[in-house]
């Protein structure tokens, strides 16, 4: 060993890694070994709860945003004879509410459910009901009215369902403004639409005689006054129903 | 990653080089204890084997030169030791040969390597050549500069 080597050691002999300093260091690759073989959710459970978060917003989003879609109408059909019942349809067919516009209406909704089952279902459920068919009868025929963008093509369900076949039903299809319309007179837009019809040939008469009239009646009413008016008035008559077929009425303005 | 018992093994083997790298480098303990776990935390890692003890020893030492000259590119702190900084050193507070000591750590970085390596770890300039990536040549220059600075500072003591 040479004389420079030689001092050149001795100057670092003394400078060693001390046992704290091994210590700590071996402390801390252990934590980090530990670290790294923990999960990323066990070494920062934040990052979990994060993730959790996330999802949960995503879902009440897609919830919400499915919730609102699914609870939005885009149709509507009015069932009309005494009772009057409305159903909001929603885009995919499905019924989201169902009001009653009168006394007899109301109480059908009691113990009829038509809520979240098909259109074409719920107006089955509603034929099919006892208590419902009660009012169904000769003098008393059931009258549907649909305000939709495709109204024809529900009108065609409507027709193929067996229980609506057995009837002498009246079909119509009617515009949003004639429905606005008659939710401010407080009345079924297809009931509504019927009393324009009336109003056409009888011009004495008002929404709160309508009001206390069941369909049966006001539509004696029209065919009575279509008999008066002879043909003429029959044909210029723009919302004129037909049975077990339907047309465009805008009976209304 | 390495095993516990590997770990250890090198601990008890290389523990004290690396403290001395760390030493002729950095100007405080601190600083030293940060690249010292470094350095381990690097061997922890590696997922490559050794073909010997040699290339393990020649692997530390080559990976805490460049641990200790990454920390002071980052911190852009002082390439050399300051006088101040090592009066707080026991290590050399506290040597019988504190004056070469001081010398050696007011070399150049790049000297300072050689020096080590050359004189303490007793590496041949071809090995030194390796383990800092420099060709064999450069490493004689530098060992030649050294030695020549060292003979300067240290005058009649140094021969």
């Amino acid at each position: 060993m040479s004389g420079t080597q030689n001092r050149i050691q001795k100057s670092m002999e003394n400078i060693r890694a001390s046992e704290e300093l091994k210590q700590n260091t071996l402390r801390y690759l252990e934590m980090q070994r530990t670290g790294m073989k923990c999960s990323i959710f066990q070494r920062k459970p934040y990052i979990a709860l994060r993730y959790a978060m996330a999802v949960i917003c995503i879902f009440l989003l897609a919830g919400t945003g499915g919730y609102a879609v699914y609870s939005r109408p885009v149709s509507y059909i009015s069932i009309d004879v005494n009772p009057s019942i409305e159903l909001a349809i929603n885009r995919f067919d499905k019924v989201v509410s169902a009001k009653g516009y009168n006394a007899d209406g109301q109480d059908i909704l009691q113990h009829v459910a038509l809520k979240n089952i098909s259109y074409v279902q719920a107006i089955d459920r509603l034929l099919q009901d006892a208590y419902y068919s009660r009012f169904l009868n000769r003098d008393s025929p059931l009258v549907l009215t649909v305000v939709s963008d495709h109204s024809d093509a529900m009108l065609e369900q409507i027709h193929a369902n067996d229980s609506f076949q057995a009837l002498d039903a009246l079909t119509y299809s009617s515009d949003a403004a004639c429905m606005n319309e008659a939710h401010l007179h407080e009345m079924s837009f297809g009931k509504y639409r019927a009393f324009l019809e009336l109003s056409q040939y009888d011009a004495d008469i008002t929404v709160e005689d309508c009001h206390g009239m069941s369909m049966g009646e006001i539509q004696n009413r029209i065919k009575t006054c279509q008999g008066h008016n002879g043909k003429n008035a029959a044909e210029g008559n723009p919302a004129k129903g037909h049975q077990n077929g339907h047309s465009k009425s805008h009976g209304h303005h | 990653m390495k095993s516990t018992e590997d770990v250890n093994r090198v601990m008890e083997s290389y523990a004290d080089m690396v403290r001395r790298i760390c030493f002729v480098h950095l100007k405080n303990r601190h600083d030293t204890e940060d690249v010292f776990q470094n350095v381990y935390m690097k061997y922890l890692l590696y997922e490559g084997s050794f073909e010997s003890a040699e290339h393990e020893k020649a692997w530390f030492a080559r990976v805490t030169i460049n641990a200790c000259t990454d920390w002071l590119r980052a911190l852009s702190r002082r390439k050399w030791v300051p006088l101040e900084a090592l009066a707080e050193e026991g290590a050399v507070r506290d040597n019988p040969s504190k004056e070469v000591l001081e010398t050696v750590l007011k070399l150049p970085e790049k000297y300072r390597d050689v020096i080590y390596l050359f004189y303490y770890e007793e590496y041949s300039a071809v090995e030194i050549a390796k383990i800092l990536g420099k060709k064999e040549n450069t490493v004689y220059t530098w060992l030649s500069r050294a030695k020549n600075i060292l003979r300067e500072k240290l005058g009649g003591e140094w021969s």
